[in-house]
């Protein structure tokens, strides 16, 4: 008889970023399902679902609704980082924990948080010494107004001034916004080396398709982009530049790095509850000293080592320009031998 | 000076917590190594050979003689952690120059944004200090300048050409003003040293 232990699912199914958070979705089924079937595993895994619908101000209750009415204290969820700091407080207050596995932006690493995809010396920093010495160094940045957009500009704008390079500008838009004449008006004027892209939902698919059509050659570089959204943008995202932990490629089990993070994240959870019995209900940093270490997660920032790959959209899917190996995640970059930066001449195919 | 904070060169960096073993100095070391600090914690006496880049403490706790330095003139950049908001803690915490706070009890954040507005408080401190000083030592040579001005003028030069002479003499021997006024006053006062070159 296996130990039934309830997990939540904190997901927008509808809304702006439906794409990633269903992604997500079915990573976390796909492992309950194989969990709930292994008879290998002392534990059945019961998922209680909430569905914030994109709407910030549903967040905190949503995830409180979990943690009433429910055994679940530990959460898989969230898409945005706005979203986040939202369920933050409650988290801390229930001494529960969201495992979080979408990149974001770093400079977190919360008590109450598992972070199970890429932050920036994994995604925004390879990708930035990868692209300089192919396009060059006078890069223009967009990005929807929030602080996924404000943080990934500041950070991509001190490493490449730093490296000496020019920023052509900075444009933001307010989530959802579609209105893009203006910003793909501009950079046909100044006709930037790249565009470092940190636009979300249907504000990236508009621009990108009106970037695509008046200037195609031009290249658009993103952090979070995956194939989950491919399909959003048509033959437009052709040529599209994205770095992540995971592509997915012929043979390979998962469809994007969301639904692979999401995967990734349940089965730690479930060979966590099946390892130490009752550690569902023991908050993060008790389970993980009870954990001693064995698993991928870092007992210091809560983060994990994930590779860095490059990639370029061609036909509907991602194909892999530049594979580096795992690094550990860095939240504060201020452990410079986990960047592993690249010699700036290498270039490698 | 820029609003823009540094993030790039905290790797490495060490901080000292000075407070009694608590839950609270717990939350604080937590967050230090998750951001990537090396920390030690001391009470309530600091180590002679005490080397680090940040220092908290404690406020409700904390007197006069545990530091090694005048108040307000600390080696580096101090965050205060503040329990009991009482006016005369306060005032403690403030005479001691503390560049950041961080109130108690400490949760889950707060230590990152606190160590880098203290890094901007202490350095902003530090460059008026210096601007301040230099001013002032403008300022006590502004007799000097007025008495080499009439020592030029007792030669027969304007007022103007006076003044446009010192300021030329100062930018070819790349020194201050001040100091080219200096040394037309030593010349004046003693002529015979005039022309030897130094």
């Amino acid at each position: 008889m296996k130990r039934r232990i309830e997990i939540g699912i904190l997901l927008s199914r509808t809304g702006g970023y439906a794409a990633i958070s269903n992604a997500s979705f079915t990573g976390a089924m796909n492992a309950i399902r194989k969990v709930n079937e292994d008879p290998a595993f002392a534990i059945e895994l019961s998922p209680v679902v909430r569905d914030p619908e994109g709407q910030i101000d549903l967040y905190a209750p949503q995830c409180k609704s979990i943690l009433k009415d429910s055994t679940a204290r530990h959460i898989l969820g969230c898409v945005t980082s706005w979203s986040r700091k939202e369920v933050l407080p409650v988290l801390e207050r229930a001494d529960a924990t969201l495992w979080y596995a979408v990149p974001y932006e770093g400079f977190e690493a919360s008590d109450h948080v598992v972070y199970m995809h890429a932050c920036p010396n994994q995604h925004l920093l390879p990708l930035l010494d990868w692209a300089m010495p192919r396009f060059g160094k006078r890069m223009h940045l967009v990005a929807s107004n929030y602080i996924w957009g404000w943080e990934i500009n500041r950070l991509a704008r001190e490493v490449v001034t730093t490296s000496g390079g020019e920023i052509t500008g900075e444009r933001h838009l307010s989530l959802g916004e579609t209105g893009v004449e203006d910003m793909v008006d501009e950079i046909i004027e100044i006709r930037p080396d790249f565009i470092m892209n940190s636009l979300i939902g249907p504000s990236q698919y508009s621009f990108v398709k009106a970037l695509k059509a008046r200037m195609p050659g031009l290249p658009i570089l993103s952090c979070n982009l995956t194939e989950c959204e491919l399909p959003l943008m048509g033959e437009a995202a052709d040529g599209l530049i994205a770095a992540g932990p995971y592509f997915h490629a012929p043979g390979l089990d998962f469809a994007n790095s969301h639904e692979a993070a999401a995967y990734a994240s349940t089965m730690e959870m479930a060979r966590l509850f099946h390892a130490h019995p009752g550690g569902e209900n023991l908050p993060l940093a008790d389970l993980l000293a009870l954990d001693n270490g064995a698993g991928p997660i870092d007992a210091q920032t809560h983060h994990t080592a994930l590779p860095a790959l490059i990639a370029k959209a061609e036909g509907g899917r991602f194909v892999v320009q530049q594979s580096l190996p795992a690094r550990p995640g860095d939240p504060y970059l201020t452990r410079p031998e986990r960047h592993h930066r690249r010699p700036s001449l290498r270039i490698v195919t | 000076m820029s609003g823009r904070v540094r993030i790039l060169d905290l790797a490495g960096a060490r901080a000292a917590i000075l407070h009694r073993p608590h839950g609270n100095v717990s939350a604080i070391e937590r967050q230090l190594r998750a951001i990537g600090l090396s920390v030690e914690s001391h009470w309530p006496e600091l180590p002679p050979d005490l080397s680090v880049d940040f220092l908290f403490f404690d406020v409700d706790m904390g007197f006069d003689t545990q530091f090694a330095w005048k108040p307000g003139e600390s080696p580096m950049p101090m965050i205060a952690l503040i329990g009991s908001e009482a006016p005369g803690r306060i005032e403690w915490s403030l005479s001691h120059g503390a560049h950041a706070q961080l109130l108690k009890p400490v949760g889950d954040n707060g230590v990152y944004s606190a160590l880098l507005i203290a890094r901007a408080a202490f350095e902003a401190h530090h460059r008026s200090a210096s601007r301040i000083e230099e001013l002032r030592e403008r300022l006590s040579a502004r007799e000097t300048v007025v008495r080499a001005v009439m020592a030029l003028m007792a030669q027969g030069m304007s007022d103007e050409v006076a003044f446009a002479s010192l300021r030329r003499m100062a930018t070819d021997r790349r020194e201050s003003f001040e100091a080219a006024a200096a040394r037309i006053i030593a010349r004046h006062d003693h002529p015979k040293s005039n022309g030897s070159g130094s």
